[in-house]
Formats: C-alpha cells, structure tokens, sequence
C-alpha cells in the first residue's frame, strides 16, 4: 500500500500557507512585545513592599503560570465576552492570553535576575548614597540583565510554538490555513509535512540565532 | 564629629545594642572590638543607617538625623526620611569585608561611580578625582580592569579608593582584611594607617590587635550590647579590666605588641 506523494498541490497552493505564517509572525511578535510589557508591570507589583500590590500580583502571576494556555485562550475567547460585553477577534483574544500568560512567566525570570544579584551590591551601592531608582538602574539592572536573556529567549521560543494553539479559535496562522487547505485539497499528508517541515526550519532558525546571541553574552562576560 | 545616644537595636526578639552611647571627635581612629556575634557590625551599620536604629539619636557635625516619634524604653525612636538617609550615605564612607566591587565596571569606573551618579559632577571630574584616590591606594596602573582580575588585597584598596572619591566626613570600616590572605592584610592596614594619619575620622571594626594598638587614639569593647570597656589602646589591650575583655584577649594568646 504504497502513498502516492506528490507536493505539486502544496507548491501551486503555497500562497495561503505564506500568509498563514504571516500570521504566526505577527500574533508572536505582538504578544511578544505585550507580554514584555506585562512582565515588567507584574514584577514590578510582584516586588513592590506594598503588600496591597505584591500579593494580588503574586496570584495572578501564579494563576497564569499554572493553567494551560489552550484553556486561557478559550476562556478570553468564549468566556471573557459574555462576562463584560466585547467582541473579540481570534487575533485579540489570542493578544490577550498569549501576553498574560507570557508576560507572567517573564515576571518570574525579571524578578529571579533581580534577585540573583548578590546582597552586597545593592549595600555597597546604598552606602554610597544612592536612591533605590539609581542603585537599580545603574548597579542591578546591568548585571541582571545579562542573566536574563537566556531565560527570556526561552519563553519567547515557547510562545512561538504556542502560537500553534491559535488554530484552535480558527485564528489564520500557519497551521490553521494548513488545515483549511488540507480539507480542500484532500491532501493532509503532504500539507502536513510540508507544514511540520516549515515549522521545523522557522524554529530551528530562530533558535541559533539565540544561541549565537548567547554565546556572544557569554564573551562579552570575559 | 559623631554623637551617638542611647543607641538601640533589635532583630524582632533579639536585642543586639542596648542603649550605646559613643561621642567620635574629628580626625579620631576608633576600633571596635568584641566577640563575634555582640553587634560590631550592627552598630556600624546604623551608623549610616544601612540598618534603621530601634531607638537612640545619632547626630553628625551636629545635626541630628530623623525626626522625633516616640520613647522606647528609656530612648527616644526616630522616623527617617529615605532622601536625607541617602544624603548622610554620601558624607559617610564604609568599606565591607567582602569589598562589595561592581563586577561589570572597570576599576576606574568603579571610584568613578560615587561622583558621577550621586555628586553628579561632570564625568571628567570624576575622573580626575578618581584618578587621584587610585593614585592613592597606588592602583593608578590597574584603573582600566575589572576588579575580578585583582587580588583580594588590591579589590579591598579600591573599595577604599570608591568610598574616599565622595569625599566622606567619616570612614567605616568592617573586618575589612577578614576574608583576605594573609599576606594581603597588611598593605590594606597600610592603606588604612595612612589614612588616620592624615586625619580622616574612623571607625574600625577588627579583629587586627596591632592594627588596634598602633593606630587607633581610642578602643572600644562591646559586650552584651554595650560599650563594656573603652580607653586608649593600651590600657584596654595591655591592662584590661572586665572580665569579657580579659576573656577576649586570651584567645589572642600568640600576640605580642
Ligand atoms: N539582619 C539581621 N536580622 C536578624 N539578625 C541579625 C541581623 N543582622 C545581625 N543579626 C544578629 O545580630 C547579632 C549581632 O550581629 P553582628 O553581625 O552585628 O555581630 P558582629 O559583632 O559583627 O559579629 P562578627 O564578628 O561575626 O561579624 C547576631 O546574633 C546576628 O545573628
Ligand atoms: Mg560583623
């Protein structure tokens, strides 16, 4: 029972494929950058003294943290209009969940790079009479900065696999037009492969260019 | 200089300092002296409030810090306003055991570091008076490394070198040799000797008896959370009177003056 491949189908159809992945390029990216703005919001909450403000954010952080994505993206889609009265396209509600739940998980990495620094830089700035805002800006953050790359570059390679999920409330990614197609054309074992195939170069790409990335901190570090 | 009263501080129910009463006069090397664990570095610390006291007032040239609250015990307790403690951080050096360098600045940028974000003075003036306490602790040839490519005994003199650059009133020193070899401990003290000499005011926690003797115009004992004994260093060293100085000083058996 041997399969008759044949990809001319995909080739002479690629055109809905391409703009599916201009899909995923653009969910990834816009709720990469939210979810960095999320991130610092939350961890800036997450280590106010204020417990009024740390406490609630340490939940919700927690609460992004602990429950799948699929079910996030569902719950601002489906449930989040009924409750307060929008509409929200696929690409809004995948925003919304995407950062949330990105931008919680970049809290953790922003607070732990934080935190790593070592007691005794934040002393021995103090002791020279900076203000907490001075000491973070130019004694912390410099040092922490460089610890958090690696972690963020992670998160941001799991968000873009994530994005995958999108398909799920018919948002046009990559996968999602792939399916379409494939129900069209009635051909999922080409499609599909070409589509795991695509997947497979976009990410690998990305990935070495955050290794290279990497390695270049790791020099800078001496 | 200094006038400390009635200097309170506790750790939740852990009493550390229990109502100190200290007057440094200006240009005065103090060393402070006590078994581990009696509050030498928590009494240092809220000298420049990197801990807030419980209780007791401490003034420098005069000006009291904080504003007044309430009583505690005998003592009267303070609120303290993070920008005038900020203010008192620059007019008061203190150098740590473990030197507390930034790791991701160059030595020169380091000592530059003071100046340039808390004075705000010009980045070439900062250079040159960075230049000129490199100069001092004769690191002037190590200005453009990274301090983790110094020795321990190097690291600890630019440590000196940034504090010295804001132009302090008064230097703090804590166990400043303690995590050194050996070998290194000595041009640290030298550094450090030459600075008394020249008149800085300082107070000096160590467990350097020489140091102590030759150096400091007056010692300090503390004990249980007071100042136990004080005097000129050789009455407290060579004819001590209390018992837990007595005690101290027998665990120095192989020193000699
Ligand atoms: N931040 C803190 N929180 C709780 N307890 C503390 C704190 N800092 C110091 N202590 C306690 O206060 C006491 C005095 O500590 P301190 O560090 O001042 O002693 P020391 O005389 O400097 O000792 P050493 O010679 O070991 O440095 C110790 O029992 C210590 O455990
Ligand atoms: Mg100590």
């Amino acid at each position: 029972m041997g399969y008759d491949w044949d990809f001319s189908y995909v080739f002479k159809n690629q055109g809905i494929l391409w703009e599916g992945f201009v899909g995923t390029i653009q969910i990834a990216t816009a709720s990469l950058f939210l979810g960095l703005v999320v991130g610092l919001f939350l961890a800036s909450l997450r280590m106010s003294k204020y417990r009024l403000l740390s406490i609630p954010a340490t939940c919700l952080i927690e609460f992004l943290r602990m429950t799948p994505l699929m079910v996030q993206i569902f719950w601002v889609f489906f449930a989040l209009p009924i409750l307060i009265d929008v509409r929200l396209d696929p690409f809004a509600a995948g925003l919304i969940a995407f950062s949330m739940q990105s931008g919680s998980f970049f809290a953790e990495v922003f607070r732990g790079g934080i935190q790593s620094i070592d007691r005794s830089q934040w002393e021995g700035a103090k002791s020279l009479g900076m203000t907490n805002l001075k000491m973070m800006r130019r004694i912390i953050l410099p040092q922490a900065v460089r610890r958090m790359i690696p972690p963020l570059m992670e998160r941001s390679f799991e968000l873009i696999k994530g994005t995958t999920q999108m398909a799920a409330i018919s948002y046009s990614d990559l996968l999602y037009n792939a399916m379409v197609l494939s129900s069209q054309l009635y051909r999922p074992v080409e499609i599909m492969t070409f589509t795991a195939l695509f997947y497979l170069c976009f990410l690998t790409l990305i990935s070495f260019g955050m290794r290279t990335i990497e390695t270049r901190i790791e020099k800078a570090r001496e | 200089m200094i006038e400390v009263k009635k200097l309170y501080k506790s750790f939740g129910s852990l009493d550390v300092l229990h109502g100190i009463d200290l007057v440094v006069e200006k240009g005065e090397t103090v060393c402070l002296l006590g078994s581990s664990g009696s509050g030498k570095s928590t009494f240092l610390r809220c000298l420049n409030f990197m801990e807030h006291p419980t209780a007791g007032s401490i003034a420098f040239d005069g000006k009291l810090l904080g504003r007044e609250t309430g009583l505690h015990l005998d003592a009267t307790t303070y609120k303290y306003d993070e920008r005038e403690l900020s203010r008192h951080r620059a007019s008061v050096g203190m150098v740590f055991q473990q030197f507390n360098l930034f790791p991701h600045m160059t030595v020169l940028q380091n000592v530059m570091e003071g100046p340039l974000t808390v004075k705000g003075h010009a980045r070439r003036d900062c250079k040159t008076i960075a230049r000129h306490q490199l100069e001092r602790v004769g690191l002037i040839d190590k200005s453009e490394v990274y301090p983790s490519r110094l020795s321990g005994g190097q690291q600890q003199r630019v440590a000196i070198a940034r504090s010295l650059a804001m132009e302090p009133d008064v230097m703090l020193f804590d166990e400043v040799t303690s995590s050194l070899d050996p070998e290194l401990v000595g041009e640290v003290l030298d550094t450090m000797q030459e600075l008394s000499s020249e008149g800085m005011t300082m107070m000096v926690v160590t467990h350097e008896l020489g140091f102590a003797y030759h150096v400091a115009d007056r010692v300090l004992f503390l004990h249980d959370g007071v100042i136990a004994e004080q005097g000129a260093p050789e009455d407290v060293l060579k004819n001590p009177k209390t018992d837990p100085v007595k005690a101290f000083l027998s665990g120095f058996n192989n020193f000699h003056f």
